[in-house]
C-alpha cells in the first residue's frame, strides 16, 4: 500500500467507511502481530491483543496527525498497549538456576566458561533464558532492554514509540542493566 | 568491562538472533471480531456524544431557567422586606388592638 493509498484509506475510514477500515486492518496486521509478539506479556493471549491495539487505531483514526508515517503511529499504540498490559501483571518471577531448563543452564555454564560468542544451537536456549531474566524486571525496563538489546533499537527510535525523552531512557536502562547484573550474579551465584 | 556485562551481552546478541515467529495471515473470524469490536466502540463513542450533549442541554436549560426568573425571585424578596417592616408590624398591631366595634 503506497502512502498516498493510505491517506485515501484513513480518509475514508473516518469517514465509517467499512471497507477502507478493512484495507487499513489488513495493512496493519502483519506490523502489529509482530510488535505484540516481540513483547507479548506472559499468560496474555497475542491475538487478543492485536485485537485490541487494531480496533483502538480504527476507532481513533481521527487522532492520526499525519505528521508522522501511519505504521510508526500505530507502533506507537502497541507498544504502550503492550505496556499497559505488562503493567497489570502484579507478578515478577525470581530467576533460580533450578528453575531453568537443562539448556538455559548449559548456556549459563558455557558463558562462564568461556568468552567466546554462543553457538547458533544455544540461541534458542539464550533468548528463553533473556526472557526468564526480564520477566523478573519492571515492564517499563523490560521493554525497554527489548527494543534496546533485543531488537536493537537505538534511543531515539525507542524515545518516538514509548513518548519517554532521551534522559529518562538513559537513566532507565542504566537501572534496568544494574538490576539485571544483580539476577545475573545470583543465577552465577547458585552455578556449582 | 566488568565479566558479568561481558556474559550478558553476549547472551543478548545469541538471544537476538532468533527469528521471529513469522506473521501469517488472520486466523478465520479474527477479521470479522475486530470488524465488530470496531463498530461497537464506534456506536459506544457515539453514545458517549449524544449523553455528553444531554448533560450540556441540561446545564444550559437551568441557566436559562434561573436567569429568567430572577427578576421574580428579586422582586419576591423586596416585597419580603416591606411586610417585615418593623412599622409595617406596628400599624398593623394597631390596627388589630383599635376596637373598631361600637357597642351598643
Amino acid at each position: 500500500m503506497t502512502d498516498a493509498e493510505v491517506l485515501e484509506c484513513l480518509a475514508r475510514g473516518r469517514e465509517g467507511d467499512e471497507k477502507a477500515i478493512l484495507e487499513l486492518f489488513h495493512y496493519m496486521y502483519p506490523h502489529v502481530t509482530k510488535l505484540v509478539q516481540a513483547n507479548l506479556p506472559a499468560r496474555e493471549s497475542a491475538e487478543d491483543l492485536v485485537q485490541q491495539v487494531c480496533v483502538k487505531v480504527m476507532s481513533h483514526l481521527d487522532q492520526f496527525s499525519g505528521k508522522v508515517p501511519f505504521l510508526h503511529w500505530v507502533s506507537r499504540i502497541a507498544v504502550n498497549t503492550c505496556l499497559n498490559q505488562i503493567r497489570h501483571e502484579k507478578r515478577r518471577p525470581e530467576v533460580r538456576l533450578a528453575d531453568l531448563s537443562e539448556e538455559e543452564a548449559n548456556v549459563v555454564e558455557h558463558l562462564a566458561a568461556s568468552p567466546e560468542e554462543l553457538d547458533a544451537s544455544d540461541q534458542v536456549a539464550s533468548k528463553e533464558l533473556v526472557d526468564k531474566l526480564l520477566a523478573s524486571l519492571r515492564p517499563d525496563d523490560r521493554l525497554l532492554m527489548r527494543l534496546m538489546y533485543l531488537e536493537g533499537h537505538q534511543i531515539d527510535e525507542i524515545s518516538s514509540l514509548t513518548g519517554w525523552n532521551k534522559s529518562l531512557i538513559k537513566i532507565r536502562t542504566f537501572r534496568a542493566r544494574a538490576q539485571l547484573r544483580q539476577r545475573y550474579n545470583l543465577l552465577m551465584k547458585e552455578n556449582p | 568491562m566488568n565479566p558479568i556485562d561481558n556474559q550478558l551481552d553476549r547472551l543478548f546478541r545469541a538471544a537476538a538472533q532468533v527469528k521471529p515467529t513469522p506473521v501469517s495471515a488472520p486466523a478465520f473470524g479474527f477479521e470479522t471480531r475486530a470488524l465488530a469490536a470496531w463498530r461497537a466502540a464506534r456506536s459506544t463513542d457515539e453514545g458517549i456524544w449524544d449523553v455528553a450533549l444531554l448533560v450540556r442541554g441540561l446545564i444550559l436549560g437551568s441557566l436559562i431557567m434561573a436567569v429568567s426568573f430572577w427578576p421574580v425571585l428579586v422582586s419576591n424578596q423586596s416585597t419580603t422586606v416591606t411586610a417585615s417592616n418593623p412599622f409595617a408590624d406596628y400599624l398593623q398591631l394597631t390596627d388589630s388592638t383599635v376596637p373598631t366595634d361600637v357597642a351598643p
